[in-house]
């Protein structure tokens, strides 16, 4: 039996279509279809000047709209030899951890929804709607932030932002802790994820899988500390990796980083030093010809740009590494003999994000 | 915290302590302040830094806008928001037109930053819905600090000033009237 699944389903944060095979409860073959939000980013990027296209990338991946912004601003920093004022470098850190846990708290939330437990939802959001609120109040938007600039963030953090977020951290940390009492501990949540959806070292590596689910399959890679960008070599903090490669370890692996994003949030705060946080650029920027390539670690793994330039205002291509799209793609091979009952657990525990899939 | 093998024993135990750890969590909650906001009715405050609604920023010791029509922030714009209609030109300069297709506007600031005459910002104003497709686009008197009034007057005075300066030059220098220009 063949059946659809999507392209509107509330566990894929878009919209993701998947035809399975079934034979009776267990799933034969899966195929994803994408495209349904398909925008020709990467075109629109090519038509105009490199400046104008950091708005573009709070469309990618709409949960984590400042990693994006991050990610075409230092490609464009690398291929212009821009330097990065030290107080805008410890200002963008601290945005992307805030950035990261707020994305969590989304995979949490609805991968709570997707398995029954549907207060974790609200609790989830509502912690959610702080980090939001900490964020408007620095960015001025609630979703489509566009607060990285060419050389530096636009502007400084608002008067006593820096006590607002530790307060946050303070209240977040008891808030996980509830969490853990509401899933981690729960028998039937452990019962729908342990063992479910296991991926392999080897299909992870073979297929180009990044972030927690490469992490969650016993692969320690992650960005941060392979290829440290902005202050990311001066921050003390773990990058938590499980063995077992099942959606419980994806899950475990994200409320890990919930932690470790709130040590790097203290150290950032407690380390900041003062001065500008822009550089000074020209009004039309020209980089010079060459082809430039930056990796950043978003929420959802390995996310990179690269921009090729002929010393024009417009670059000549740009492309979008999106690590949602490799991510699903290991999806058939997941749900190869999984339960259907299963498919919203494997589907949920990859957190893509259609926005990025697409572009 | 991985399961060993199947035990019906501890799985049932499990549960019970499963049920305790939910209620405890309930109980706490049960207890912390309300955060919904009922929205049409209560309004959360917007914060300084908000991008809602764009204006023009209205300036009361000159009695004119601060927008002297230089196009700056149309070429910051990456969706072709912005057009303006430039009114006089020179120390004086300013508009008589500033149209923005909202439709198309991404709310991404690059216009309030390219600005150097301190002329567009943006407001606390988020509610911009509307049934009308002619609704999205805004003109110089909606978005003008001050409405109608402001545009009137900035016209006025903008006219008032370039004749002044026409009269006060004298009848030779007629060939330099284009000089400073953007």
């Amino acid at each position: 039996m063949v059946i659809n699944v999507g392209p509107q389903h509330p566990s894929t944060h878009g919209v993701l279509r998947l035809i399975l095979t079934l034979d009776g409860e267990q799933i034969v073959a899966c195929e994803p279809v994408i495209g349904y939000l398909h925008r020709g980013l990467e075109k629109m990027m090519e038509r105009r000047p490199y400046r104008h296209n950091i708005p573009f990338t709070d469309r990618l991946d709409y949960l984590a709209a400042l990693s994006n912004n991050l990610g075409i601003c230092q490609c464009i920093e690398r291929l212009g030899g821009v330097e990065v004022p030290e107080r805008a470098q410890y200002i963008r850190v601290l945005l992307m951890e805030l950035q990261r846990i707020a994305s969590h708290l989304v995979f949490l939330g609805t991968f709570g929804t997707d398995l029954g437990a549907t207060t974790m939802f609200l609790y989830a959001f509502r912690e959610r709607e702080m980090v939001l609120d900490l964020l408007e109040e620095c960015t001025g938007a609630r979703l489509t932030y566009n607060w990285v600039r060419v050389g530096g963030v636009p502007d400084d953090l608002p008067e006593g932002f820096g006590q607002k977020v530790l307060d946050f951290a303070k209240l977040f940390r008891q808030r996980i802790e509830e969490y853990d009492m509401l899933l981690t501990r729960n028998r039937i949540f452990r019962s729908r994820t342990q063992g479910v959806g296991v991926l392999p070292k080897e299909t992870a590596l073979a297929y180009g899988c990044s972030g927690p689910v490469a992490r969650a399959s016993g692969i320690p890679y992650d960005i941060r500390k392979v290829a440290p960008y902005e202050v990311y070599d001066r921050v003390e903090f773990d990058v938590p990796v499980f063995e077992d490669g099942d959606v419980w370890a994806r899950y475990l692996v994200r409320m890990e980083e919930l932690r470790q994003s709130l040590r790097i949030i203290e150290q950032v705060l407690r380390d900041m030093p003062d001065g500008p946080v822009q550089t000074k650029l020209p009004k039309i920027f020209k980089p010079p010809a060459g082809i430039a390539y930056s990796r950043v670690e978003s929420p959802r793994g390995e996310l990179s740009f690269m921009m090729v330039s002929d010393g024009s205002p417009n670059p000549v291509r740009v492309h979008i590494r999106a690590p949602s799209f490799v991510n699903l793609s290991v999806l058939p091979r997941l749900l190869e003999g999984a339960k259907v009952a299963d498919l919203v657990a494997i589907l949920g525990s990859i957190d893509v994000v259609l926005g990025e899939i697409d572009r | 915290m991985r399961d060993t093998e199947y035990n019906p024993l501890v799985y049932f135990i499990d549960g019970l302590v499963t049920l305790f750890n939910g209620m405890v969590v309930t109980w706490r909650n049960l207890w912390r302040p309300k955060v919904t906001v009922r929205y049409p009715y209560q309004r959360r405050p917007v914060p300084p830094r908000y991008r809602g609604l764009f204006y023009l920023k209205w300036n009361e010791e000159k009695q004119r806008l601060n927008c002297v029509g230089c196009t700056l922030c149309a070429q910051a714009c990456p969706t072709d928001v912005i057009s303006m209609v430039k009114l006089g030109k020179g120390t004086h300069a300013g508009v008589s037109e500033f149209t923005m297709d909202l439709g198309r506007c991404m709310f991404c600031n690059l216009c309030v930053e390219a600005c150097p005459f301190d002329a567009i910002y943006m407001g606390p104003n988020y509610e911009l819905a509307s049934e009308r497709r002619d609704a999205s686009l805004f003109r110089i008197a909606d978005l003008a600090q001050g409405g109608e009034e402001a545009v009137r007057k900035n016209i006025e005075t903008i006219e008032r000033l370039l004749a002044e300066e026409e009269k006060a030059k004298p009848a030779h220098a007629v060939h330099a009237a284009g000089g400073e220009s953007e």
